[in-house]
């Protein structure tokens, strides 16, 4: 009988090993999948942790993530306490000791740039604060290309074979990133600014100048006042600008300010599709560049 | 206003006197209480001023760590990068200093500081309860009646109301965790009654590097035995335990003091095997008598342990992004069960005290216990903004066996063999009906079975419950909660209370961010 069982065990052990071709990588965010699959080429086994369409940092360490890292050689992530709620617990779950932060297989996208929002006070009377910086870097396709790099120098300790493929691929994705900012630096010259639901955008703003006219959330986590809606509208009234959220926000407050201010307003994924690649992430990038366009006219 | 001086204006006179000796003693007790409002005036005042400052201060430094980005930003952009040592996610770690920040005071020591300390957090738990049985029914539902629970002592295991009518300040659970070196992480959790009753709820450490899946626990923890039991009481979807947990089990679950090892196999799907080895002193599963009443019942002496083990297996099917299924099938084992019964009535009923009635009129009881466990947890993950259409749906089925032999101590009944069988299940659904707000619904029911075989043959009948729940999550940080059970609880056989409970519940939770678990 134990015998028989151990055959089994072991039957199904051969077949759930993934064949030893390519890493097996892990990443978070679609954003960071798409980084993978441009930097790390076909060859990757790459499995994506969450859709676009989530608050990265409300997910639970579900156990498909926690299957997902058992067998991973480098796990993604965008880092800066966005995923501090789950990934933690996912990789610790997962007993692969090679993803433990500190370890090569431990990658943190915000731990290869320049954070925005950092030192912010440790205090949750403002809300859920991460005093290390604003995670949403991804959003910047400069700081994008910039981790692109990192990413391929730690892919090319992984698989020294293929260092100097990965190092090509990632300076090809930044110069084509380069040519793209350009275009979208002209097509936004000019643009009057933008009130964000949540601090989630300001790379972007950041990256292209464009100023930050107001948020409709005043403390992170936590839902908007009327008074505090009532006067962002009664201050922006007569300007010109965009509303723009992220899909899993409430389209509510938007909406209105939208139609009292007479501006444009769009709710858009800050994450690309599961399926993007480098090309994919930047017609994201694209989406959000029309979008704040909108407001020129 | 009372008329004589209090202890406090004296202080706040004597302290008014020192710093300013000019002030006049004062004579009456309206001028201690002018005094009084004079200083608190002045204290408010510093407050104000010194808040206004720190305000200005957060505004200055905001500004110049944007200031000091906006330079090197430019710079970073055509330089070659820099693949920076990848840091753990958590606040206390800074992930580079920004180029142009001078270095720290070169004058302090330099130091670790606080920087080893474990994540604390603190979450308090307390609560508005009310109910029709002037409130007893938050003990009742912990002692509905099946036969396999020790009675001898006469009152519920921890002896103390889990809840009354009004106020009710549940625990403080004062959690710490760290990583303690390359090999374990360790957490301890401490318990905090309203009383100032102190316990130490978990205390253990967990390995972090061994290979093939495994992984090692000792200490004091929660069973991995089926879902709900490793949950502490914040992270219940109610604000109360479930039937059959609450009465198999006992207020804290099942308890481990011992070892485990848990295994994932490199499967196409999820699966968790693990086993346990214990001590096995548990409240009520594995609950052993006195050694006063084991001698005058003519029971064995409790036995050095281990004497609990447990094992389970938990699968969860890939169901894509939005779905999440975990099936689990769990069994604990305790080498040493005992409890008395009243010389010809069946186990399970009231029982005098033992030194009351004397030993003739007790059975002894002793043997072993089984418990059995299945459950499912299915989680929809809809898209919307805080658990807005999120739905959780989550069921066990408990069922627990006792093989007993009655004790020598009365002739009549000595060596008699009884068969004691319960069991119950809970089903609980939750769901997001708007952003942050969620209602629950609850069906608990204990001793489907219910009976003794052997020497005497009964059958009890069931206790069950419904339970409805409002949650307001405020925040990530603190919730609210408004609960109603309707409760049909058998307490003696025939005899049943039927009554109604409500809870106010609060839940705050302060210190480092907690972790979201499946």
């Amino acid at each position: 009988m134990l015998k028989r069982l151990f055959l089994a065990l072991s039957i199904l052990a051969v077949w759930g090993c993934p064949l030893a071709a390519g890493l097996q990588v892990v990443a978070t965010s679609p954003s960071m999948g798409a980084l993978v699959r441009e930097i790390a080429g076909p060859g990757v086994h790459l499995t994506v942790l969450a859709p676009p369409d989530r608050d990265m940092h409300s997910l639970q360490a579900k156990p498909s993530m926690i299957h997902a890292l058992r067998g991973a050689d480098l796990v993604v992530a965008l880092g800066a306490e966005l995923e501090v709620g789950w990934l933690p617990l996912a990789i610790a779950s997962s007993t692969n000791a090679r993803l433990q932060p500190g370890q090569t297989g431990y990658f943190e996208a915000a731990a290869q740039v320049d954070l925005l929002d950092r030192g912010a006070a440790a205090d949750r009377a403002l809300g859920d604060v991460h005093p290390v910086g604003n995670p949403h870097l991804d959003l910047d396709p400069v700081r994008t290309a910039r981790v692109g790099r990192a990413l391929a120098e730690r892919l090319g300790q992984l698989d020294p074979a293929s260092a100097t493929q990965y190092r090509r691929r990632a300076e090809a994705f930044a110069a084509e990133v380069d040519r793209r900012v350009r275009l979208w630096a002209q097509r936004l010259k000019g643009a009057p600014g933008v009130v964000l639901y949540h601090r989630d955008a300001v790379y972007l703003l950041d990256r292209f100048g464009i100023p930050l006219l107001g948020l409709i959330e005043t403390v992170p986590g936590v839902p908007p006042t009327a008074a505090h809606l009532k006067e962002l509208t009664a201050g922006l009234a007569g300007q010109r600008g965009v509303l723009l959220y992220a899909s899993y926000q409430s389209s509510t407050e938007p909406e209105a300010l939208a139609r009292q201010l007479g501006w444009p307003v769009q709710g858009l994924p800050l994450e690309p599709p599961m399926d993007a690649d480098g090309e994919g992430y930047l017609r994201h990038i694209e989406r959000w560049v029309a979008a704040i366009a909108a407001g020129q006219r | 206003m009372r008329s004589h001086v209090t202890p406090g204006a004296i202080a706040a006179a004597l302290v008014a006197t020192l710093a300013s000796p000019r002030v006049a003693f004062p004579s009456t007790a309206s001028d201690i209480a002018e005094l009084r409002a004079s200083l608190n005036a002045l204290k408010a005042q510093y407050e104000r001023r010194i808040h206004a400052l720190e305000a200005r201060l957060a505004a200055a430094e905001g500004h110049s760590a944007r200031a000091a980005r906006q330079g090197p930003q430019a710079r970073a952009e055509t330089a070659a990068p820099e693949p920076a040592a990848s840091q753990p996610m958590t606040a206390a770690q800074v992930i580079a200093a920004p180029v142009g920040t001078p270095a720290a005071d070169a004058r302090g020591a330099l130091t670790s500081g606080s920087a080893f300390n474990p994540q604390i957090s603190v979450i308090l738990n307390g609560n508005y309860y009310q109910d029709s049985q002037d409130g007893h029914g938050a003990d009742r539902v912990g002692e509905a009646l099946w036969p396999g629970r020790d009675l001898t002592t006469g009152d519920s295991a921890s002896g103390e109301a889990t809840a009354v009518n009004g106020f009710n300040f549940s625990e403080a659970e004062i959690a710490f965790s760290a990583t303690v070196d390359p090999y374990f992480d360790a957490v301890t959790r401490l318990s905090v009654g309203g009383d100032g009753s102190l316990a130490l709820d978990e205390g253990w450490f967990q390995t972090r590097g061994l290979p093939y899946g495994l992984r090692l626990k000792g200490g004091q923890f929660k069973s991995d035995f089926g879902y709900i039991n490793v949950q502490h009481p914040h992270a219940w979807d109610f604000a109360d335990q479930n039937l059959p947990y609450l009465n198999l089990l006992g207020e804290g679950g099942l308890d481990a003091t011992g070892v485990q090892v848990t295994y994932l196999p490199p499967l196409p799907v999820y699966t968790l095997i693990g086993a346990e080895l214990a001590q096995g002193d548990g409240e009520r599963f594995g609950a052993t008598l006195s050694p006063d009443e084991q001698e005058v019942l003519g029971l064995s002496q409790t036995r050095g342990g281990p004497r609990l083990w447990t094992a389970f297996a938990k699968v969860s099917p890939e169901l894509g992004e939005s779905h999440a299924l975990q099936l689990g099938v769990s069994y604990a084992s305790n080498s040493q069960q005992q409890s008395g019964h009243l010389l010809g009535e069946p186990p399970g009923l009231w029982t005098p005290a033992v030194e009351t009635t004397g030993a003739a009129q007790v059975v002894g009881l002793q043997g072993r216990a089984d418990l059995w466990g299945i459950d499912l947890v299915y989680k929809y993950d809809a898209t919307g903004e805080y658990g807005y259409r999120d739905f959780k749906f989550q069921s066990e089925y408990l069922r627990e066996v006792q093989d007993m032999t009655a004790g020598d101590a009365v002739p009549e009944a000595a060596g008699t063999r009884y068969t004691i069988a319960t069991d119950g299940l809970y089903a609980q659904a939750v769901y997001g009906i708007w952003p942050r707000w969620q209602v629950g619904l609850r069906y608990d029911v204990l001793g489907l079975t219910n009976q003794v075989r052997g020497g005497i043959d009964a059958d009890y009948g069931s206790s069950d419950r419904w339970t409805a729940a409002l949650t307001w999550n405020l925040s990530e940080f603190s919730r609210l909660r408004l609960q109603y059970a309707k409760n049909d609880i058998l307490v003696a056989p025939g005899e049943r209370e039927r009554f109604d409970a409500f809870y106010l519940q609060f839940l705050v939770s302060m210190g480092s961010h907690g972790a979201h678990p499946f």
